[in-house]
C-alpha cells in the first residue's frame, strides 16, 4: 500500500500560530499598498523589495542551517509560510526557486564556500535563482541536453542554450545542467553535471520571450564560451542526473501546484456567495473536497522531505492532481457563469478569469508535462 | 498499538486468502459450507470485536484501526457481511450491550417505520446478505432522537434489490417483529457518518485491488506482438487510476487523526465525495483496459467494479455530500475559504 501513503500529519498549534503570523504580516503588506493580490503570482510576480522583507521576517530559507543564515525550521513550517503567502497572491516570484530548490540543492551537494557564498543571501532574500534544466532540443527528455561544459586547465568551459528560464532576467544565478561527458550506450544519465553560475559574467546573454499572455518572464539564456572556475561544479562530475531527480521532488510536490490561482476563487466566492448559496453548493463542495485532499497530500510530502525521504512518485501525484484541479476549478466556474452572465462579473474579477484562463495551460507543462507524470506513476507500478 | 494492528492485518490476510475464491463470491447462500467456515475463522481470530470493548471480549482498539482490515478485507473481496458486522458490534458495544453472536447486518435506510408494545413494523431497506443472517439492526427516530433496534427476521417478507447485482441486497417488510434490544444511540455516534466512513474504505481497498488486477491483466496480455502493459497508451490509463486511488487513500488517512469518534463533518464529507469520484474514475478505465475480458462474469474484476457502484451510493453520494460540505461553508459567513480550509476547529 506504501505507493499510495500519504500518511495524514496534524497541523500543531504552533503552526497555526505561524500561520496566523504570516496572515497578519501579509494584511498588513497589502493595507500598506506593498502589493495587490495577482493569480499565479509564483511565477508572474516578482518583486526583489517584497522578497527581502520576507527574507527579514525568517521566512527565506527556512529550513536551512544556521550558520549559513538558516532558521533550522521544519519543513513543515516552511510548507505554512508558502501556503499563506500563495493563497494571498504575494509578490513572490523573485526568490521561489532560490527558496524551493537552489537552497536546498546547494546544501545539499555544494562545498563549503559555495554555501557560505551564496546560502546567506538566500535566506536574506537578496539572491535569486532560475532553473537551467530545459533547452531548445531538449524538454521532457531532460537527458538529452547539449550544453556542454568541457574541462580547461583551471576550470571550465560552458556552451549552449537553456530556455524557458522563468526569471532569468532577474536572477542572480542558474543551476545549470550541462553535459561534462558523452553517455553511455547503456546508460544516457552518466556524464551530466551540475554548474552553478553566476549569471552576470561574460558571454552570458539573456533573452526574454513573450508568452501567449503578453507577459515576459520566460527567457532563453546563452552561454557562449563562458569561462568557470573549478569552484562552480555543484555536487559529484557526472552525477548531475540523480541530482537533478532530488531537486525535481522538491519543484513538483509544494501548494504551488494546486493554490496558483486561489485569489480567483477567493475573490469569486466573496462576489457570489449569496448566489452560490441558491444554486452552486455542490460545485463549491466539490473544489473544497479536491483542495482539502491536495493541501493534505502535499503537506504530507513536505514531511516525508522532513525525513529525508525522497519522495518522487508521491511528487509526481500532487503535481498531476493539482494541475488537474486547477483545471477543473476554472471549468467551474465556467459552469457558474451560466448562472451568474460573464458580464455581471466586476471588472477585476473578470480579469482575474480572463489571466487566469490564458495561464492555465502552463501548469501542466512547467515542473514536468503530465505525461512525465503520468511516466514516473507507471514505472513506480512496474509498468515501465 | 501499531504492532497489534499489524498482526491483527496479518491474521486477516492469512485467512482470507486461505478461504476465499472467486467462485465463493459467485455464491453467496446460506448452504455454502466454505462461506461458513470462513466466517467461523474470522469469529474465532475475534476479527468482528477488534474495536469491542473489553468487557465484552473485544480488542478494545480505537476506532480508526478497522479501517486497515476493511481495506485488506474488500482487496481481497470478502464474500460475507464482515464490515457490516464490525459497525453492529461496534454499536453494540458503545451502547453497553453485549454483542449477539454470529453475523449481524443493517438496513441502510428505513420507511414507515412503527413501534409499539415492543414490536416494529414497517419497511428496512437495502440490507447486505440478509440471505446469510437474521439478524439485523436499524436505527429509527424515537422523539427525534435516534435508536439502534435489533431484531431477528423470522417471517418478515425478504425481497432481493438489483443493487448493481454487487453483493446480496433485500428490502425487508416486517410487521409486529419482535425487538430484541432498542436503546438510544449515544450523541456522538452518526450511524450514516460510520456508514460512509465504512463504505469509503471498501471502496479504497477494492480501488487498490482494480489496479492490481489491471496491471496483472494489461502484463499478460500480449496484442500487436507486445504486452499491452507496454503500450503508454494503456501506462497513463493505469497511472491515471493510481493518481485517484492515491487521493482517496489520503482522504481516509485523516480519519486516523481521530482517537475517538468524532469525526469532523467535513472530513467525513471530503472523504465520501472524494473515493467517490475516484471510484467513478476506476470504474470507467479498468473496464477500458480489460476489454471484454472485464466484462464476464467469470472474471474477477467486475465483482470489484459492481461493489464500488454500490458502496458509491451508501449513505449518501457524492452529489449529497457535496451539496453539505459546500453549504457547511457558505454559510459561514464570517469566513473566507482560505479561512475556511486552514481553520481546525472546522
Amino acid at each position: 500500500m506504501s505507493k499510495y501513503n500519504f500518511p495524514s500529519i496534524i497541523e500543531t498549534n504552533e503552526l497555526s500560530n505561524l500561520r496566523l503570523e504570516v496572515r497578519n504580516f501579509i494584511t498588513k503588506s497589502i493595507n500598506d499598498g506593498d502589493f495587490s493580490p495577482t493569480a499565479d503570482a509564483w511565477v508572474f510576480s516578482a518583486s526583489p523589495d517584497f522578497s527581502k522583507k520576507i527574507g527579514t521576517m525568517g521566512w527565506l530559507g527556512m529550513s536551512f542551517p544556521r550558520k549559513y543564515g538558516g532558521h533550522e525550521r521544519t519543513a513543515l513550517e516552511r510548507y505554512i509560510v508558502t501556503e499563506e503567502l500563495l493563497a494571498s497572491g504575494a509578490p513572490v516570484a523573485a526568490h521561489w526557486i532560490a527558496d524551493r530548490q537552489s537552497g536546498s540543492q546547494i546544501l545539499r551537494f555544494g562545498t563549503e564556500e559555495q554555501k557560505n557564498l551564496i546560502i546567506p543571501k538566500i535566506t536574506s532574500g537578496e539572491c535569486f535563482f532560475a532553473i537551467g534544466m530545459s533547452e531548445p532540443d531538449s524538454g521532457s527528455d531532460l537527458a538529452s541536453v547539449k550544453t556542454k561544459a568541457t574541462k580547461t586547465n583551471d576550470g571550465w568551459k560552458l556552451e549552449g542554450r537553456k530556455i524557458w528560464s522563468t526569471g532569468a532576467h532577474i536572477a542572480h544565478y542558474m543551476i545549470v545542467l550541462a553535459r561534462t561527458s558523452p553517455a553511455s550506450k547503456e546508460n544516457r544519465h552518466e556524464g551530466l553535471s551540475q554548474f552553478l553560475v553566476d549569471l552576470s559574467f561574460p558571454n552570458i546573454k539573456i533573452k526574454g520571450i513573450e508568452d501567449m499572455t503578453g507577459q515576459r518572464h520566460f527567457n532563453e539564456t546563452l552561454f557562449d564560451n563562458v569561462i568557470l572556475s573549478k569552484e562552480s561544479l555543484l555536487g559529484e562530475e557526472g552525477k548531475g542526473w540523480s541530482q537533478v531527480v532530488g531537486e525535481l521532488a522538491l519543484e513538483r510536490s509544494g501548494p504551488e501546484r494546486f493554490l496558483s490561482h486561489f485569489t480567483l476563487l477567493e475573490k469569486f466566492i466573496g462576489e457570489f456567495r449569496i448566489s452560490l448559496l441558491k444554486s452552486g453548493s455542490s460545485l463549491v463542495g466539490k473544489l473544497i473536497a479536491e483542495l482539502q485532499t491536495l493541501r493534505r497530500m502535499s503537506f504530507s510530502v513536505a514531511s516525508m522531505l522532513q525525513n529525508g525521504n525522497s519522495p518522487e512518485t508521491q511528487a509526481a501525484f500532487v503535481k498531476e492532481l493539482g494541475n488537474r484541479f486547477e483545471k477543473m476549478m476554472i471549468e467551474s466556474l465556467r459552469e457558474i457563469s451560466n448562472i451568474i452572465p460573464l458580464y455581471e462579473w466586476p471588472t477585476s474579477l473578470q480579469n482575474l478569469f480572463e489571466d487566469a484562463t490564458l495561464r492555465i495551460p502552463s501548469n501542466s507543462l512547467r515542473g514536468g508535462t503530465t505525461e512525465i507524470m503520468k511516466g514516473i506513476i507507471a514505472r513506480q507500478l512496474g509498468l515501465r | 498499538m501499531n504492532n497489534e494492528l499489524d498482526i491483527i492485518s496479518e491474521t486477516t490476510t492469512k485467512i482470507f486468502s486461505k478461504h476465499i475464491t472467486h467462485e465463493l463470491r459467485q455464491n453467496i447462500n446460506d448452504n455454502n459450507t466454505s462461506l461458513i467456515n470462513l466466517w467461523k475463522d474470522i469469529e474465532e481470530q475475534g476479527l468482528t470485536k477488534i474495536i469491542v470493548k473489553e468487557q465484552f471480549e473485544g480488542s478494545n482498539l480505537p476506532f480508526n484501526s478497522i479501517l486497515p482490515v476493511i481495506q485488506i478485507s474488500t482487496m481481497m473481496g470478502v464474500p460475507v457481511p464482515f464490515t457490516e458486522t464490525i459497525i453492529c458490534n461496534y454499536l453494540f458495544s458503545e451502547l453497553n450491550i453485549s454483542p449477539p453472536n454470529g453475523m449481524i447486518t443493517f438496513a441502510v435506510e428505513t420507511k414507515n417505520i412503527k413501534i409499539l408494545n415492543n414490536k416494529v413494523s414497517g419497511n428496512l431497506l437495502s440490507i447486505p446478505y440478509l440471505n446469510l443472517t437474521d439478524q439485523v439492526i436499524f436505527i429509527t427516530d424515537i422523539d427525534k432522537e435516534k435508536h439502534l433496534v435489533f431484531i431477528k427476521n423470522k417471517n418478515g417478507k425478504m425481497e432481493a434489490t438489483k443493487n448493481f447485482l454487487s453483493e446480496p441486497r433485500y428490502n425487508l417488510t416486517i410487521q409486529d417483529c419482535e425487538i430484541l434490544t432498542i436503546k438510544k444511540l449515544n450523541n456522538n455516534i452518526n450511524f450514516n457518518h460510520l456508514g460512509a466512513i465504512i463504505r469509503s474504505a471498501q471502496m479504497v481497498g477494492a480501488m487498490e485491488k482494480i489496479i492490481n488486477l489491471s496491471i496483472d491483466y494489461c502484463s499478460q496480455r500480449i496484442q500487436f506482438g507486445r504486452s499491452l502493459s507496454k503500450f503508454q497508451a494503456i501506462q497513463h490509463q493505469i497511472a491515471e487510476m493510481a493518481v485517484e486511488l492515491a487521493a482517496s487513500t489520503a482522504a481516509l488517512a485523516s480519519l486516523n487523526n481521530f482517537n475517538e469518534l468524532t469525526p469532523k463533518l467535513e472530513d467525513i464529507a471530503i472523504l465520501k465525495i472524494r473515493t467517490g469520484i475516484a471510484a467513478g474514475k476506476l470504474i470507467a478505465i479498468s473496464h477500458q483496459v480489460h476489454g471484454a475480458m472485464g466484462f464476464t462474469k467469470e472474471y474477477e474484476l467486475s465483482y470489484f467494479t459492481k461493489n464500488l457502484n454500490s458502496w458509491r451510493n451508501d449513505f449518501g453520494s457524492e452529489a449529497c455530500w457535496q451539496e453539505l460540505l459546500g453549504k457547511s461553508f457558505l454559510e459561514k459567513s464570517n469566513l473566507n475559504l482560505w479561512e475556511y480550509l486552514t481553520n481546525k476547529s472546522i
